[in-house]
């Protein structure tokens, strides 16, 4: 149902780095590491507030949150340490001609 | 009605805000009072999420900049019909066709109406056997250049407090099309009276992104701009006397922004009574910020039933300060989310006094990706010995993906106190709707039934039928199937 | 650079506080080994060594002291005045583990007899693992345990010794980010009990210890972590206290706990710190398929307790049942509290908490329920009952209920009320004092913690409730 939608030149974000988009009224958090690009919804599952201030850790793939440390998985959104236990949301992210473009997942 | 001008500012900058003050007609005083709060609107940062209160809310999304300050009425051709007298017959009381339809007042004998749009007074009307009572009502705009003096000290001193945060400071400083009740002691008014605060709606932005302007509908101005509204809304009951105002606001359109930031401030004077109602009703593409405060003296009594049905976003702080002994309030909350709609109410019960009493009901249910934050808060101060304080807030969860947080809380610092509160959540029970499916009703029918059962318990607190049936059938309308 | 320490300060025992602590005592310590004053990556790098630990370890300790200094203080709760660099992070008393009762220095039993450890309990000594200052210098577990492959050892001892097993687990229930004192803990963390119960035991005696702060501005950041395999079965029961001393302590804990399928674990504090002890803990267990977790925690002393035990039903079927008891006095504020989280289908918590407040203390409880997104089936209850005896105290009460869920019951109850005139003049008509009345309807109040603990325990809580009632109404 959603396409491919314009969020980000690939130059605004340093590797490994974050930087929060907003695409169709959705606060998502991409994410620059290891060469690679991911999209995640910039909601912790564990208290709902913003991830996008914390610290990526581009050898474990996983995007930490800044509060309470909880880790999520960068391919999957997968939560994968305390105190988190249910995964964030994950889009697919594409790059084009140095412009990066999101497609929202459903859910 | 005066005509169109066109906004050259945009946004709430000085100089929006300096333009802003040469469109009104006020008195130095208020003007002062203004600027005061305007000064700490520029100071105060936007709220974040590291802000306890704000943590569930994330407000990120809204960029002040893509609305304006109020500027210029609409055009008298535009609000042609506003002027129709109260016809008594309960038809759309907005008398208005471009202003919406309004629900809280079918069937109702009115004592008086008010409406703005958009932050400008469309149309005001008091009945003349309150009037020569030296009962006034209107738009606030107008009635504070009118009694300025007799008002004063109540914009001097306002009950809710303009220098909370930023979105208290922006009220205070640019409030505009508000409504103002006075009732002198001793008066005692049966009919009801009844506000609109109706808002335009911007250019669709759905199927763009958040940069989008290609959307092609138009707003009642006939202009791209974002909806606005600050309204104000102070009622203010002398010694003995009652009233009850019906209020509520509306978009012109189903989609389209818009933005509200406004305050309630009531004032139950002793032996007063007060019955309040306030439906905020709004498109789900609007952000609402409300300030609410009433004040409740010696022996008075409020009644105070908030529906909570529109906005995008809504953050709401409801306070009730019982300050003299014997004081009264009961609070009664509906809400209703679909979409995703975010709403958070904040209900705070003051007890500042002996002998006082507060029950709240909040009642909510919750469809789709919607959420909804409920946190309220008794308060009893030392001196406030043989407190009675209830709170209560249920929710009715009818989607899986729904998520709701309730956080009651108690803060008790007298030991004469009867303070208690409860909260529960949980889903619509299918073998109730089995069996009603068995007896010859459609699924969806059925899930009516049982979320009108849910309401049924703060339904029965409102004693107002055109309410409970406004907001009866408006909660019908929105339940799907499951 | 071992120092020699002598502290004798029993003369200052009863200053600054008019409140009954039967606990008020001062032992002379002889300790072998203290950290100079203060906090930095000297300092851990240092207690590493001392305790001759793997790199790993010291490594984690490093990492936690950076997040410990990023972290800001929590700004909810209670007040918080310490100075962190004014605290000793280490003392090691004794040279060595006790290996028999025998062994262990005269000073310390003296404590202990101070202490009243239960005769009962001396009968087991199953497995008295008292942490004196940092280290835990006694320790014995019965053999059939042994022999049962039960481990029961302090968490430093573990470090060397069970090393493969406490590494899978330690840090993976409360991470060092999790909150600040979660990370002053994983960065000077001494002592504590490490547990493992194989799978099927069922250890039928509660497994104790105690735990004391004797050294003035001596912090004590105990670490445990207990594992209970696939259908086995554990009581652990921590008994804290502490005499007082004039200047403020910090008490700050890490407890992790992992109970498996099937398996049942019941975790019971009476924590009675003196009034100028702020006790900041962080306590969380994960409940696995069918397992059960319970907490009974009983506040009675310190100056600021802000402790939330948490259970995490992670597979369905899991339970998690937390009784919370607080009493706050004079100087006190108890921010105590519960949480439970639904992960799992069907899964099935309950909290109870009661608080008493009385001659201007202040109890708040703070607690979470929260259900999260396919925790179908899932129920909670959670009820709150205070009692104020006076006016000048103060009981607030904090649930955060989040419920991502449909189908779910969750039900949340409060009530904060004082002691029915009737009920006092209804004793005191059958020849009750005031006081006796109050206390005995106190009692009352707080009986659910009582039958929930072993009978030599519930004989001194009854105790210390009447000390702690003496005196109160007036």
């Amino acid at each position: 149902m959603s396409a491919y939608i314009p969020a980000a030149q690939e130059s605004e974000i340093p590797d490994p780095g974050t930087l929060l988009v907003e695409v169709a009224e959705r606060l998502i958090v991409l994410i620059h590491a290891a060469g690679h690009f991911y999209a995640l919804d910039d909601v912790c599952t564990h208290d709902g507030g913003p991830l996008s201030d914390g610290p990526v850790a581009a050898e474990q793939g996983t995007l930490a949150c800044p509060r309470h440390g909880a880790q999520f998985d960068l391919k999957t959104g997968a939560a994968k340490t305390m105190p988190a236990t249910k995964a964030t949301t994950c889009h697919e992210v594409k790059l084009e001609n140095g412009t990066l473009f999101v497609r929202l997942n459903a859910e | 009605m005066t005509s169109t001008l066109t906004r050259t500012t945009t946004g709430f900058t000085q100089e929006a805000f300096d333009d802003f003050l040469a469109t009104r007609n006020e008195p130095a005083w208020l003007t002062e009072l203004r600027r005061n709060d305007w000064a700490h609107f520029l100071e105060y940062p936007m709220p974040s999420s590291r802000d306890e209160e704000w943590a569930r809310t994330d407000i990120r999304p809204l960029k002040l900049n893509q609305f304006s300050l109020p500027m210029a009425p609409h055009s008298e051709t535009y609000l042609s019909g506003a002027e129709s007298g109260i016809d008594g017959k309960g038809t759309d009381v907005s008398g208005s066709p471009c202003l919406p339809q309004t629900v809280l007042a079918q069937g109702v004998d009115l004592g008086g109406r008010t409406s703005s749009l958009d932050g400008y007074p469309c149309a005001s009307e008091l009945s003349k056997q309150w009037a020569e009572q030296g009962v006034l009502f209107g738009s606030l705009d107008a009635l504070v250049t009118e009694h300025g003096q007799r008002l004063r000290p109540y914009l001097e001193r306002p009950v809710v407090d303009p220098t909370y945060d930023k979105f208290a400071a922006l009220a205070s400083a640019c409030w505009c099309g508000g409504t103002l009740l006075y009732v002198p002691k001793g008066v005692r008014v049966e009919q009801p009276f009844h506000a609109l605060s109706a808002m335009s709606a911007g250019p669709d932005a759905k199927g763009t992104d958040a940069k989008g302007t290609d959307a092609k509908g138009t707003d009642a101005r006939g202009t791209d701009a974002n909806g606005i509204d600050l309204s104000r809304t102070l009622v203010i009951l002398e010694e003995g006397a009652e009233a009850t105002l019906l209020s509520e606001t509306a978009s012109t359109r189903e989609t389209g922004a818009g933005l509200h930031c406004g305050s309630t401030e009531l004032l139950i004077g002793k032996g007063a009574m007060l019955r309040y109602v306030n439906l905020q009703n709004w498109n789900m593409d609007a952000w609402h910020f409300a300030h609410q405060r009433a004040v409740v003296r010696q022996q008075g009594t409020l009644q105070w039933t908030i529906g909570a049905l529109g906005s995008r976003l809504a953050k709401v702080n409801q306070r009730v300060a019982l300050i003299e002994p014997d004081a009264e309030a009961q609070v009664n909350g509906v809400m209703f989310t679909q979409g995703r709609q975010h709403l958070c109410y904040n209900t705070h019960q003051h007890h500042q006094a002996p002998s006082c009493h507060s029950d709240l009901l909040y009642k909510t249910a919750l469809q789709d990706h919607s959420r909804t934050v409920w946190r309220g808060m008794i308060q009893v101060d030392p001196p406030a010995q043989r407190t009675n304080a209830y709170q209560r807030n249920d929710n009715l969860m009818l989607s899986r993906t729904a998520r709701s947080d309730s956080i009651p809380g108690l803060e008790i610092e007298a030991d004469d106190v009867r303070c208690t509160h409860g909260s529960t959540s949980g889903r619509v029970d299918n073998s109730q709707v089995f069996y009603a499916m068995s007896r010859g009703y459609t699924r969806q029918e059925a899930i009516r039934m049982i979320v009108a059962g849910f309401f049924q318990q703060v339904f029965d607190r409102i004693s107002i039928e055109s309410v409970r049936n406004a907001l009866g059938t408006a909660i019908g309308q929105r339940v799907r199937e499951l | 650079m071992a120092t020699d320490l002598t502290t004798d300060s029993t003369d200052r025992l009863l200053d600054g506080s008019d409140e009954i602590n039967k606990y008020n005592f001062v032992t002379k310590t002889k300790g072998v080994f203290r950290a100079r004053k203060g906090l930095d990556a000297d300092i851990v790098t240092q207690i590493s060594e001392m305790k001759d630990e793997p790199g790993w370890m010291r490594d984690y300790r490093l990492d936690a002291l950076k997040i410990f200094e990023s972290k800001p203080m929590p700004q909810w709760g209670g007040n918080i005045g310490i100075n962190f660099q004014d605290i000793y992070y280490y003392l090691k008393p004794t040279e060595g583990q006790g290996r028999t009762w025998d062994d262990v220095p005269d000073e310390i039993k003296e404590t202990f007899d101070k202490l009243g450890i239960p005769e009962a309990e001396r009968k087991y000594l199953a497995g008295v693992k008292a942490q004196f200052e940092s280290e835990v210098v006694y320790g014995s577990l019965e053999e059939d345990l042994s022999k049962q492959g039960v481990i029961f050892t302090d968490t430093d001892t573990a470090v060397r010794e069970h090393s493969d097993l406490l590494r899978e687990y330690f840090g993976q229930i409360i991470s060092s980010s999790d909150n600040k004192f979660a990370a002053l803990n994983s960065a000077v963390w001494s002592g504590g009990s490490f547990i493992y119960v194989p799978p099927g035991v069922k250890i039928e005696f509660p497994l104790q210890a105690y735990f004391r702060i004797n050294a003035e501005q001596m912090g004590q950041f105990e670490r445990t972590l207990i594992i209970v395999d696939e259908g086995a079965e554990v009581h652990y029961v921590e008994g804290c206290t502490a005499p007082m001393y004039s200047s403020e302590s910090l008490h700050s804990a890490v407890v992790e706990i992992i109970v498996k399928k099937n398996a049942r674990c019941r975790y019971t504090t009476i924590q009675n710190w003196a009034n100028n002890i702020y006790n900041l803990v962080t306590k969380r267990a994960m409940a696995y398929e069918n397992a059960l977790m319970e907490w009974i925690d009983g506040n009675l002393g310190s100056g600021l307790t802000m402790k939330y035990p948490a259970v995490y039903m992670m597979e369905p079927g899991a339970r998690g049942e937390i009784l919370s008891i607080a009493f706050a006095s004079q100087g006190q504020h108890q921010d105590a509290g519960a949480k439970v989280v639904h992960c799992a289908p069907h899964t099935k918590s309950r909290i109870i908490s009661k608080s008493i407040s009385k001659n201007g203390g202040r109890s708040s409880y703070r607690g979470l329920c929260k259900v999260e997104d396919g925790a179908v089936g899932s129920k909670s209850s959670v009820v709150c009952d205070a009692l104020i005896l006076d006016d000048k105290s103060r009981s607030d009460t904090y649930p955060y209920i989040e419920v991502e869920e449909q189908d779910v019951q969750v039900e949340h109850e409060a009530s904060v009320s004082r002691i029915g005139e009737e009920q006092l003049f209804y004793l005191m008509s059958r020849g009750l004092t005031e006081a006796e009345a109050s206390s005995m309807i106190v009692s009352g109040f707080i009986e659910p913690l009582i039958k929930e603990l072993p009978m030599e325990y519930a004989i001194e809580m009854n105790r210390l409730i009447e000390l702690q009632m003496e005196g109160s109404v007036g």
